[in-house]
């Protein structure tokens, strides 16, 4: 039997820690001339007295929880957190309909990056804040924000871990969760700190700075500029911003023995040195490419295809250039690196780096497997042989990955999209990376689409942030038998 | 306390949850990864796949910046190889569990020592001793002295025609106010209640109560359980607990042993002087029924297989034996045994723990005992001057909710803990705890 009311009592302890980071932004609001900080505090009250309600009503609940608790908490969390976090954007206004304002919000939250405002620019200070952070708690997950600052949490995080970072196999950095959550924390805000001092030295203003380093290290995608970081003309900055893409889309764990400055076990990391192999192939590529077509200079070519690159295989979405011009080959290639996403244990969506080498790896020893039907062949990986049942869930996301994906194709085309435009918009929403192709191109916005394709995208955002089982699960009816 | 536990089996997997509910950071290192995965999705620890005596994997459970080492896998040499490594490389304590009892010879230990390994462990040795208490206290099904028996723990399973039924605990001492002990606490269906003075006995608790040694048997009387003198027994299983139990009782009582398998039978008939070895399955009702056991006083099921021990008891119990002991290996069979009418029980996985979890707490514990049928621990405490608990009265001390003192050992006398006692430096304290409370009243005497 599912245990609701503590699934009720931590979405309340969750909803009140997100009251506190709508206040924050208000705070921030205040600090401009323009000010709008009072829609805002009546957002972060309401989101506060909500989810007080909802923890002091189930104060007394059994503290059992088991996986099933965990796989609810965490999609019904995310929900709840975009939609009480739409409420600055209704309230103040600024975005006057539901259905935009809670695609805005999830986009934030799960890192997607797709937004349906089209003059950005004109939004106030404190709004633009709070998008930006959105993205900052999505990246590293709410629930493992909760796990490493709440002790109330210590029942159970283990599910509630596992449900939110779902990935291939995880690494703990610590014997408790909570520590781990912690360090996995920390490692971030050193990240996020670094980048904004560098932003800022190198021209930014503070507040843009502070904006696009919460929406880099979170592989987001929200600029504070229409034009997106093409708006700022600096290599420095536009090389900085692809560093901490890099980063932000690296397995944090070897991040964090980076910081403990245990190199060995990085660069012998196979799925990291894959990662560098792919960005590496596709920057050369596509740099010629560039080179040969657009007359502006080696450095501006590599600048330009290295960005991009990185940006849509982080699956962070930002854009210095409109690839959607450029040689039709290269254009089909960044349509490849949609479906790469991050390394497992990154803030990066999509099908995930360790899936793809995997996949890649079973399928070429298949081959050997049909020419020795006797041998075992295992699938090695960090000099390890992987599990056949890892192996089956691998084979088992890709086919649910692409069967989603088509079926949303077909959706989208119903809706009235050309083909282009379908594939696009369903690979940036299920791999979380903002801008697609055709008429969602990074050129565009998401806002032409009619409210049911709104309202489609936002759940497949919802579905690939949290890496496809953790959501469907909660659909399959065995999930509740008794 | 950052942990390190060797061997994912019975014991160690049992040793990880219960050390992690007490909030110490525990790694556990096992060759096994399905053993691994098991307890690694249930229970917050760290897990690492690999022998235990291999260095790289030690490294890698981050060795050097460990408390205290356990090892309990199944081979001996393992763990003892294990602890060596994990010594030199810069563990603070070792634990071996070992299978030997030469090793525990007490000129044995400096030697021990010498090359790393702090404590040595023997689970069945104690599981033994266990079984020899509990046949000297026939009315009980778990007994266990403090302080050199000054003061003992026991358990009353309350009947339907128990006199207290009914009655609150202060109506109950005031009926025989010449009793002295306390009522520490009560596991009913429900789980395990620290009681206070206005809960009442129902039919079916089992009362765990703390008394000193005069208490103990007008307290057994009182509540309908008679001791008896033990003079026939039988013990179905020629395990090392069977062995060992064989041994310490063969030459004050009549003992025989059955055991399966006759290599084994033979081998153990030279090792036993006094005992009478039968070749046999202890569930042949014909065979125990020949070997007299209408006229048995105790029966004792040590075979490696739980559900076998369950059913040759209560086959022994429906033939008129009137003490029966059973070893069960599977922790939720044991409250069902119990209810079933199997008088005590053996578990070496709890034997193991309570040996263990003395050695992760700061304040100085001379014992600690983990009751069968409950998660609770009864831990000695030896009062350091200045602490905590030798400021106020124990009413006013603040006690953890989940945790209750039960006696005070001062020098020779015994006495039983009430609100207004006084604890003294270098006192003894008998303290009564669950699981959550264990961690916070470590202040106290320290």
């Amino acid at each position: 039997m599912i245990n609701y009311r503590i699934i009720v009592q931590i979405l309340g302890i969750l909803l009140i820690l997100e009251g506190f980071f709508i206040l924050l932004s208000a705070f921030v609001a205040w600090l401009y001339p323009e000010g709008g900080e009072l829609p805002m505090v009546v957002s972060a009250g309401i989101t506060t007295a909500a989810g007080t309600i909802a923890w002091l009503s189930t104060r007394n609940c059994k503290r059992d929880l088991g996986k099933r608790e965990g796989y609810f908490i965490v999609s019904l969390g995310w929900l709840m957190f975009s939609l009480f976090g739409s409420l600055p954007f209704l309230l103040s206004g600024a975005i006057p309909s539901f259905t935009d304002a809670f695609f805005e919000t999830i986009s934030g939250f799960t890192t997607t990056g797709a937004t349906i405002l089209n003059d950005i620019e004109a939004m106030p200070h404190g709004l633009l804040f709070w998008r930006s952070l959105t993205q900052w708690l999505g990246g590293m997950g709410i629930i493992v924000l909760t796990l490493a600052i709440l002790p109330l949490l210590g029942v159970g995080g283990m599910q509630l871990f596992i449900a939110e970072v779902p990935g291939v196999t995880y690494d703990k950095l610590h014997p408790r969760i909570k520590e781990t959550a912690k360090r996995l924390w920390a490692i971030y805000i050193i990240f996020t700190v670094s980048e904004a001092i560098l932003l800022a030295l190198g021209g930014m203003e503070v507040f843009d700075a502070v904006c696009h380093s919460f929406t880099t290290m979170s592989t987001g995608g929200y600029s504070t500029k229409q034009a997106s970081i093409a708006h700022w003309d600096s290599p420095f900055i536009q090389y900085v911003i692809t560093m901490f893409m890099f980063l932000g889309g690296t397995n944090f764990t070897l991040s964090y023995f980076a910081l403990h400055l245990r190199f060995g076990k990085i660069f012998r990391h196979e799925e990291f040195r894959f990662y560098c192999g792919v960005v590496l192939v596709f920057t050369l590529i596509i740099t010629s490419g560039l080179y040969f077509t657009v007359p502006s200079g080696i450095e501006k070519s590599f600048r330009e295809a290295v960005f991009q690159v990185i940006s849509i295989l982080t699956t962070t979405g930002y854009v210095t250039a409109d690839y959607m011009t450029w040689l039709p080959f290269l254009t089909v290639l960044i349509f490849i690196l949609m479906f790469f996403g991050g390394s497992a244990g990154s803030t990066g969506g999509g099908v995930k780096i360790v899936r793809i080498l995997l996949l890649l790896k079973n399928s070429f020893l298949e081959i050997k497997r049909l020419l020795h039907p006797s041998a075992v062949i295992p699938v090695r990986y960090n000099q390890k042989p992987v599990s056949s049942q890892i192996m089956s869930n691998i084979l088992a996301f890709a086919v649910l990955y692409l069967i989603i994906a088509v079926i949303s194709v077909a959706v989208m085309s119903a809706i009235g999209y050309d083909l282009d435009t379908s594939f696009g918009a369903v690979a940036a929403s299920l791999g979380n990376i903002g801008p697609g192709i055709g008429a969602v191109g990074p050129a565009f916005t998401y806002s032409h689409i009619p409210g049911i394709g709104k309202w489609f995208l936002c759940i497949l955002m919802l579905i690939g942030r949290l890496e496809l089982f953790t959501v469907l699960m909660l659909f399959s009816p065995g999930f509740y038998r008794k | 306390m950052r942990i390190i536990v060797a061997g994912a089996g019975e014991v160690g997997s049992h040793l990880a949850k219960m050390l992690s509910q007490e909030n110490h950071d525990i790694v556990v290192i096992d060759p096994n990864e399905n053993l691994l995965k098991s307890i690694d999705s249930s229970l917050d620890i760290l897990s690492v796949t690999g022998s235990a005596t291999s260095i790289a994997t030690l490294e890698e459970a981050n060795v050097r910046k460990c408390d205290l080492f356990i090892a309990v896998a199944h081979l001996e040499d393992t763990n003892l190889t294990a602890c060596i490594l994990a010594k030199k490389l810069g563990v603070k304590k070792t634990i071996a569990r070992i299978d030997n009892q030469e090793y525990l010879l007490p000129n044995n230990k400096e030697f021990f020592k010498s090359l790393g390994i702090d404590h040595l462990i023997y689970p069945e040795k104690i599981a033994a001793r266990e079984v020899v208490g509990l046949l000297n206290q026939t009315g009980t099904s778990e007994f266990f002295d403090f302080s050199g028996g000054r003061l003992s723990l026991f358990v009353i399973r309350l009947d339907e025609n128990a006199p207290v039924i009914d009655k609150t605990l202060v109506e109950a001492a005031g009926v025989r106010a010449e009793l002295d002990f306390r009522a520490v606490a009560i596991t009913r269906d429900e789980g395990t209640i620290i009681p206070g003075g206005q809960d009442k006995f129902m039919a079916g608790d089992m009362v765990y109560v703390i008394s000193n040694r005069k208490g103990v048997s007008d307290l057994m009387k009182y509540s309908g359980k008679e001791s008896f003198e033990i003079h026939n027994m039988i013990i179905v299983g020629g395990s090392r607990i069977g062995l060992r139990t064989a041994k310490d009782l063969e030459h004050q009582i009549n003992v025989k042993l059955i055991e399966i398998d006759r290599d084994k039978g033979f081998r153990l008939a030279g090792l036993l002087d006094n005992t009478l070895v039968i070749h046999g399955d202890g569930r042949n009702i014909n065979l125990l029924l020949e070997e007299g056991l209408k006229n048995m006083d105790a029966f004792v099921a040590v075979t490696g297989n739980s559900e076998a021990n369950i059913l040759s008891c209560m086959l022994a119990k429906r033939m008129g034996v009137r003490k029966t002991i059973a070893e069960i290996e599977n922790l939720n069979y044991i409250e069902m045994a119990e209810r079933m009418g199997i008088d005590a029980v053996i578990n070496k996985k709890l034997i193991t723990a309570s040996r263990i979890s003395r050695f992760t707490m700061s304040a100085e514990v001379s014992t600690i005992k983990c009751l069968t049928g409950t998660d609770a621990e009864v831990l000695e405490f030896v009062v350091k001057p200045g602490a905590r608990a030798t400021k106020s009265l124990i009413r006013d001390m603040e006690f953890p909710k989940d945790s209750i003192i039960g006696g005070v050992v001062r020098g020779d006398k015994a006495f039983i803990a009430k609100g207004d006692t006084q604890i003294e430096p270098n006192d003894h304290v008998v303290v009564f705890a669950l699981p959550g409370a264990i961690g916070r009243i470590d202040d106290f005497f320290n």
